[in-house]
């Protein structure tokens, strides 16, 4: 499995790590996965994902931070 | 809990930036009326010119994009399905221009069929605009404390279109209703409506998402969400009471009414910069400085309005009133408009060309929809504006360089904004362009 790519958002300021998400789904390989890091649900990244054929999952740490698992479909 | 955004919801584009890029134009009307009238327009804040000025920007310029920007908040940020947005927009945008530029040539011309025609205009537009956004906001199954912040926004619009309404019917008809209300009792609740209970609590519901999410904040302090919005309706109430026989002339609870309702104010504008000082992030940009800007002269108006009525022989002061509304309106709620296109219109162009483009062809970078030292460059210059009309409250010698400065900062505004539109435009057209190659091919 290989490792995931990262995107840690959770100093960047909206829309950034949107934007920086949307750029590495293009490189994203079959059976390969991103990971964001962020302080909020990044409700239009879902938006996007959903209308391009990309799954997700999130899970809530305990600090409060969100951590979103993306590949492809 | 937050709402939900829901992009699916969004209306077109087309919707909200029909009153975006007229928005600013008034201003630059506003702006050039003063220049053109000088120190007469600063007499009192019933000079025929203030009051024109005044509805060019509270009703051309500040509810053009509140209203552009409810049809596409509530249906994102309410998941409310407004009722055929492009309808509404189309029939609303052009009668609520049309209407103000009515009521300012009313008030310039004394013309009594002109305040006829503005009150008829206003009630059709704002009647329809508000029966559509009160209906989503009423059926959307959102929660939260923004939803039931805009509610009560919508209703602080109603109250003051109403008593809008009556006011210029009165002057249409040339009958005082002194014998039910006093002029100045009306004007006295259609303004606490307007500013308190429409624009400062749109700002208010706008901001306990946004600040937060945009800005990299600490949420507000939730007791802050109740007392707030729920205060300042409470205030809102209880000034109205003078429209009550026999309550219009007992002056020392309005005042102390009032002083709640602007303390209130002061507090919020105090815990978000508070809020804004605990930011994860030190630097600072273009919505943010406007945010702050707007804070600082919305605790300006509230030490004004203390420091007047401790001070009589200056509250009594014919120009007292204008100072406050230079605060309030250029000072408070301009700054936060302009602050919050500048992040609107960005990320609208973006999800829209997202939406239209796929992944095969990306839009944009969000920072070059438009540049950073235009909107810095804007953003100075309308702060130096608002000084300058603050100076000329003081000095009524300046009103023209005042109304000058103000007028140039709305030009670049809008100049800034048709930039933001025009890359829209040309990339949509970029991917209807590689979309009929790859469909002929």
């Amino acid at each position: 499995m290989p490792e995931p790519r990262v995107i840690d958002g959770r100093g960047m300021e909206p829309p950034e790590p949107l934007e920086l998400a949307v750029a590495e789904l293009g490189k994203l390989a079959p059976g390969e996965e991103l990971v964001m890091l962020l302080h909020c649900e990044p409700l239009p990244l879902y938006f996007v994902l959903d209308r391009n054929g990309y799954g997700y999952r999130s899970e809530l740490r305990a600090d409060g931070t969100n951590e979103i698992h993306i590949h492809k479909i | 809990m937050q709402p939900a955004l829901s992009f699916e919801q969004a209306p077109p584009i087309s919707v909200p930036y029909r009153f975006f890029l007229t928005a600013p134009l008034f201003g630059v009307v506003a702006g050039l009326l003063l220049a053109l009238l000088g120190p007469a327009a600063l007499e009192s804040r019933w000079a025929p010119g203030a009051l024109a000025m005044t509805h060019l920007i509270v009703v051309d310029f500040m509810l053009q994009v509140m209203c552009g920007a409810l049809l596409q908040f509530v249906a994102v940020v309410a998941g409310a399905n407004i009722w055929r947005p492009r309808l509404v927009a189309t029939l609303v945008h052009p009668l609520i221009t049309a209407g103000a530029v009515l009521l300012a040539s009313a008030f310039l011309l004394e013309q009594q069929v002109l305040f006829l025609l503005a009150a008829l205009t206003f009630a059709v537009s704002l009647g329809l605009f508000l029966t559509v956004m009160a209906m989503s906001l009423l059926r959307t199954p959102a929660r939260g404390m923004s939803i039931y912040v805009l509610r009560l926004a919508v209703l602080g619009l109603l109250v003051t279109v109403v008593l809008g309404v009556i006011l210029a019917s009165t002057l249409g008809m040339h009958e005082n209703l002194q014998s039910v209300w006093s002029l100045l009792t009306l004007i006295n609740v259609h303004v606490a409506w307007g500013l308190g209970g429409w624009a400062l609590m749109l700002v208010i519901g706008v901001s306990f998402l946004v600040v937060p999410m945009f800005q990299l904040t600490p949420a507000y302090p939730v007791w802050l969400t109740r007392l707030v919005p729920a205060g300042l309706l409470l205030v809102l109430c209880l000034w109205s009471l003078q429209l009550l026989p026999g309550l219009a002339g007992a002056q020392a609870w309005q005042s102390a009414v009032a002083s709640v309702g602007i303390l209130l104010a002061g507090l919020y504008a105090a815990v978000t910069l508070w809020l804004q000082s605990k930011r994860r992030r030190r630097q600072a940009d273009v919505t943010l400085v406007f945010w702050r800007g707007a804070m600082l002269a919305l605790l300006a108006v509230a030490a004004s309005w203390l420091a007047l009525e401790a001070l009589p022989q200056l509250g009594s002061h014919a120009r007292a009133p204008l100072w406050l509304g230079v605060l309030a309106l250029p000072g408070v709620f301009l700054s936060v408009i302009i602050g919050m296109l500048y992040k609107i219109m960005p990320f609208l162009n973006w999800l829209h060309l997202q939406r239209l483009g796929g992944m095969a062809t990306p839009p944009p970078n969000m920072k070059q929809m438009i540049p950073e030292s235009a909107m810095r460059g804007q953003m100075r210059l309308h702060f130096a504006a608002l000084l300058l009309l603050l100076a000329a409250v003081l000095w009524p010698a300046l009103a023209t360089p005042a109304g000058l400065a103000f007028s140039a900062s709305c030009l670049w505004l809008e100049w800034n904004l048709v930039g933001a539109a025009r890359v829209y435009a040309r990339f949509r057209d970029k991917i209807r362009a590689a979309a009929s190659v790859a469909s002929t091919s």
